[in-house]
Formats: structure tokens, C-alpha cells, sequence
């Protein structure tokens, strides 16, 4: 079978500091990865074990109901890993085997393991359906964790792993670039406000430590402006630190010793600068990552941890807003509705910055994921992901017209323009919660 | 990685079309670039963008932001989409012989 994806190649590999099992050994090594994460995550035994082929998963999963693979079925893609671990794991499974549905390994496992664990956005939205909350997206986690110790990992991946070992964030931009991007967004305020605004980068005896998405340096300007604005607003001593410039944490995604690791460096962004409070900024998956992991996987942190939508809510009444004559919408990103809790700050905030505000149908904690989920934004796969952002393009269409589409979430926002090009929504104007807040927001 | 011909000669690219080495970048490169870009015709006006884009990543080791790169060329977005079609980070960052970038983009 080929896969759709461009997978890492030795070099890649090496500079993500992974390494290729050879061809022979792999099978005996997935084994042992999935008996090593089994002991691990105890969750992953108690998803594997238990489904019982219901199929209420099917229609609640975009992926399946874009592409229309039976692959794709939440059940049917968990299948793809509980096959190899009832053979390898269970008495019956090694006696039995192909009648209670266990299956060798053999030459097209990890081709289909690969395409069909990267055609799953890790959004969560089958485990709100399953009667017995089987979360498909921890068998996905499991299954990408797995595969990269082996070395089969998407090149994509392993880019952004290379940009974090050598620059501390996903795109790979260097210190002295960060102070030129931080610079020139403190002229475009001083240009807008007339006010000097800063964006502090390594400061010293910060209270706050903020942590941008690194494509608020690149692409997406107006999220990291709005966040400057809000913190000159409320007085805030704060900084950003040069060295994890990135709230997103692909390590969730496809290793999750790549993960505790991202999760150290912030940890220790914060001791440098002495904060007493992390925020992080708008990255679905990423807070996740710091939400749930940082303890959890790296022990006890002496900082609190916040989302800077939920910090801006809980700041709202030392802020004062002009409202824009706007008619929006919310995208909630998968992440903050299904695991993060982040679900009516967003709408608040907006609220208090636009004229008129629209639900989609569904939303919240049933909303459909924008098809980019868990970091499938590579330029191969754009067919495919066109096919994941179907549902997404069919709730949005519904609320046309529209003067601007909140999308708080990185991934969202780099998949999102692309999906609303793709169906015949180009001119919809898209971006952060906090690109509305820094435009409503009434400076003093 | 695959390879493209320039008069003859085999260019090393990564499976994105972009350049391996940005070292070897010339105005043959660019041209095939082009073509393979959809680019109609390297006007004054591309040649200001490819230039603006090399002398700040030989400066800070990667691409600048878009909207300082539209304001520092006095380009909108929409002219830098005109001028190349897949955008300033997949049209332009290619034929100005910059790795592709990359993350949440
Ligand atoms: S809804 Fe749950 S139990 Fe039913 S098929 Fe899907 S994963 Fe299995
Ligand atoms: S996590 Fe989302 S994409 Fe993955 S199987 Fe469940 S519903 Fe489908």
C-alpha cells in the first residue's frame, strides 16, 4: 500500500535525534513498544479491551465521515492496534487468534498504521459519543509514540523536532530574530496606539512568563499583538522566553519523550525569569500537553499555569471595550473543548468585542474538528485534509455571511484558510480571540 | 529529495521542490523556480521580494514575518499572491532559495 505522507529519512531522523530500526528487528520492536506503553498508560488496556463494536463512534468522527474509509471509523482504526496487541498480549489472542480478531504482524502493518493513525486529528470527539468513552485519540498518541521509537515518522514531524532541539521552537527562528519580529510589532502599535507598548524577551524578574505559538512570529502577527495589548492593559510585568518561543508541543503528537522534554524547557524558562505564573497562548494540543503533562509527566511545578483566554477572562473587568460592528463565529479548537476547559471564555470575550456573536451547529464540547488536528498540516497530504475539513466547511457555511471566523488555535489557523479556499469561502477573514481582543480593546 | 534540471545541471531538492542547499542558489535556479511555480514572468517588482527575503535570512537564519515583509517592499498581500501564486511562504521563500518553513504554517 503507499502512504500518503513523505516519511523521515535517515538524515531526518538523526537531527531530530531519532534513530531507524532496521527492517528485521521491527517487528519484535513494535511488540515490545506496545507492551512498554501498555504498562505505561494502564488507559491504553482499558480502551483496548474494551470496545464492543457498537459503531456510535462512526457517524461522530469527521475523518470517517470525510473520507468515507472504513478505516477511518474510530473502532475500525483502533482495531488496527488491538489486532496486533490481542495476537502479542492475550491468551486467546495467541491461541485463537484470527477467530476473536487478532492479527500477525506482517509487511503492511506499519503502512497502515502509519497512514491511518495520521488520518486521525487526535480530537476526541468519538470518545464523547462511545457509550464506553473509548478515547480513540489515546490509542493514536500510543500508536505515533510507538512507530517514531521505531523511526517511522512523517519527515514533517521530524522538521519541527529538529527546530525545537536547535532553536527552542517549532520554525526554527533563532534569538536575534525574535528581538527583530518583537521590535517591529512594537512599531505597528506605536503606529496604531501611539502608545509605547513592549513585548519583553528574556526579562529578568518577570511575574508573568507568556508563551506564544511561534506562528504568531511568522503568520499570525495580530494574536501576539492583541496578547501585548491585554497584558499593557492590565499592567502586567511580563515577559516571553527566547528559549521555548512555542506554545504548541508536537512532542504529544508523535513522541512523547519529545514531549516531557518541551515540557522541562518551559519549567525552566520559568525559573530563569523567576515567574510565579505561566500563561500559555492560543495552541489547542499544546495546552493540553502543558495542562495535563507538565506535572503529571515532569513532577510538581512551583508556577501556576494558565490559557490566556481563560487569564483575559478572568481579567475582563480591568478591561474596556469598543465594540466592532462584527458579526462572528467560534471555531472551538478540539483541544480546549474536549480537554482543556476552555470553552465559555472565548465566547465571552468575544461577546464583550463584537456587535454579534453566532454559535455553529454543533459546538462546544460536540463541535467538529478543523481537520488539521494533531499536527496533519503537511502539504502532501492537502487532498486528505481537505476531505477532514469537510464537516467543518459545511457548519461555517450555514452562518455566512460572516465579518470574521475566530479560530484560537494555531493548527486551526494554518488549516483553516485552506479548507475555507477549498469550499468556496476565500474572502472570510479568520484569526485568534485575542487578534479580536487587541482590536477591540480600549487603550488608556 | 529528488533532483531538478538547470540548463543541465541537477539542482538537489527536499520533496517539498525546495532548495537542499541554499548555497547553490542562482538566477538560473530561480527561473526554473518559476516556471514550476506558475510564475509567468520575473518581473522588477518579484526580484525586489526575492531579494528583501535572501538578505534577511543571510541576516537572521530564516524567513521574516509577512507582514513585515509586505510593509519593508511596500507590497500587499494580496500583490505578493499575485506575483506568486502559492503565497509568500511556499511561492516566494521557494524561489528565493529559503528551506520551506515550516510548523504550524
Ligand atoms: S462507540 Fe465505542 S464501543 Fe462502540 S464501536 Fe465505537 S469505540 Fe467501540
Ligand atoms: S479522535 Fe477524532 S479523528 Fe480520531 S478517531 Fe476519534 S473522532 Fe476520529
Amino acid at each position: 500500500m503507499k502512504i500518503p505522507l513523505h516519511m523521515a529519512k535517515e538524515k531526518d531522523l538523526q537531527a531530530a535525534g531519532l534513530r531507524a530500526v532496521p527492517e528485521e528487528e521491527k517487528q519484535q520492536a513494535l511488540v515490545k513498544g506496545i507492551d512498554q506503553y501498555r504498562q505505561w498508560a494502564r488507559s491504553l488496556m482499558v480502551m483496548l479491551e474494551t470496545c464492543t463494536k457498537c459503531g456510535a463512534c462512526a457517524n461522530a468522527c469527521h475523518s470517517y465521515l470525510g473520507t468515507g474509509d472504513f478505516n477511518n471509523i474510530p473502532a475500525a482504526r483502533a482495531d488496527l492496534f488491538r489486532k496486533l496487541y490481542k495476537r502479542y498480549f492475550t491468551w486467546t489472542g495467541k491461541t485463537i487468534g484470527r477467530y476473536i480478531g487478532a492479527e500477525d504482524y506482517d509487511a503492511e502493518t506499519l503502512a497502515k498504521w502509519v497512514t491511518y493513525f495520521y488520518q486521525c486529528n487526535e480530537c476526541r470527539r468519538c470518545a464523547v459519543y462511545c457509550p464506553f468513552g473509548i478515547d480513540t485519540a489515546e490509542i493514536t498518541i500510543a500508536a505515533r509514540s510507538i512507530m517514531t521509537a521505531l523511526g517511522v515518522v512523517p519527515r514533517f514531524m521530524t522538521g519541527v523536532a529538529a527546530n525545537m532541539i536547535k532553536t527552542g521552537n517549532n520554525m526554527g527562528i533563532p534569538k536575534p530574530a525574535t528581538i527583530d519580529c518583537c521590535e517591529f510589532m512594537e512599531d505597528e502599535m506605536k503606529e496604531e496606539t501611539g502608545l509605547d507598548i513592549k513585548i519583553p524577551v528574556d526579562k529578568p524578574d518577570s511575574d508573568i512568563l507568556y508563551i506564544p505559538s511561534s506562528a504568531d512570529f511568522f503568520s499570525n502577527v495580530d494574536t501576539m499583538i492583541g496578547v501585548a495589548k491585554f497584558f499593557h492593559a492590565i499592567g502586567a510585568n511580563w515577559t516571553i522566553p527566547s528559549t521555548v518561543l512555542e506554545a504548541a508541543n508536537f512532542g504529544l503528537l508523535f513522541s512523547m519523550d519529545a514531549m516531557k522534554e518541551q515540557n522541562q524547557r518551559m519549567r525552566e524558562a520559568a525559573k530563569m525569569v523567576g515567574a510565579k505564573l505561566v500563561v500559555q497562548g492560543e495552541c489547542g494540543h499544546g495546552w493540553r500537553a502543558a495542562k495535563m503533562y507538565t506535572e503529571g509527566a515532569n513532577g510538581p511545578a512551583p508556577f501556576g499555569l494558565v490559557h490566556i483566554l481563560d487569564y483575559a477572562y478572568q481579567n475582563m473587568d480591568k478591561l474596556k471595550f469598543e465594540k466592532l460592528p462584527w458579526r462572528v463565529t467560534l471555531h472551538d479548537p478540539c483541544n480546549y473543548a474536549r480537554a482543556g476547559d476552555i470553552i465559555e471564555q472565548p465566547r465571552e470575550l468575544l461577546k464583550a468585542c463584537v456587535s454579534e456573536f453566532v454559535e455553529m451547529t454543533p459546538n462546544r464540547e460536540r463541535n467538529f474538528c478543523c481537520g488539521g488536528g494533531s499536527g496533519i498540516l503537511m502539504d502532501e497530504m492537502m487532498d486528505i485534509r481537505m476531505q477532514l475539513g469537510k464537516k467543518k466547511a459545511e457548519q461555517v457555511k450555514e452562518l455566512l455571511p460572516l465579518d470574521f471566523f475566530a479560530t484560537p488555535c494555531s493548527i486551526c489557523k494554518a488549516q483553516l484558510p485552506h479548507v475555507m479556499k477549498f469550499y468556496g469561502m476565500e474572502d472570510l477573514k479568520m484569526g485568534g480571540v485575542m487578534d479580536v481582543v487587541g482590536k477591540a480593546i480600549v487603550l488608556a | 529529495m529528488s533532483n531538478i534540471d538547470v540548463k543541465g545541471q541537477q539542482i538537489e531538492v527536499d520533496e517539498d521542490g525546495f532548495l537542499v542547499d541554499p548555497d547553490v542558489w542562482n538566477q538560473d535556479i530561480v527561473e526554473a523556480f518559476a516556471k514550476l511555480e506558475d510564475v509567468s514572468e520575473l518581473t522588477e517588482d518579484h526580484w525586489k521580494v526575492i531579494n528583501y527575503l535572501r538578505d534577511y535570512y543571510k541576516q537572521f537564519g530564516i524567513a521574516p514575518m509577512i507582514r513585515k515583509l509586505c510593509k519593508d517592499t511596500g507590497f500587499s498581500l494580496k500583490q505578493i499572491y499575485d506575483m506568486f501564486p502559492s503565497g509568500p511562504a511556499k511561492g516566494a521563500c521557494k524561489l528565493a532559495g529559503l528551506p520551506k518553513p515550516t510548523g504550524c504554517v
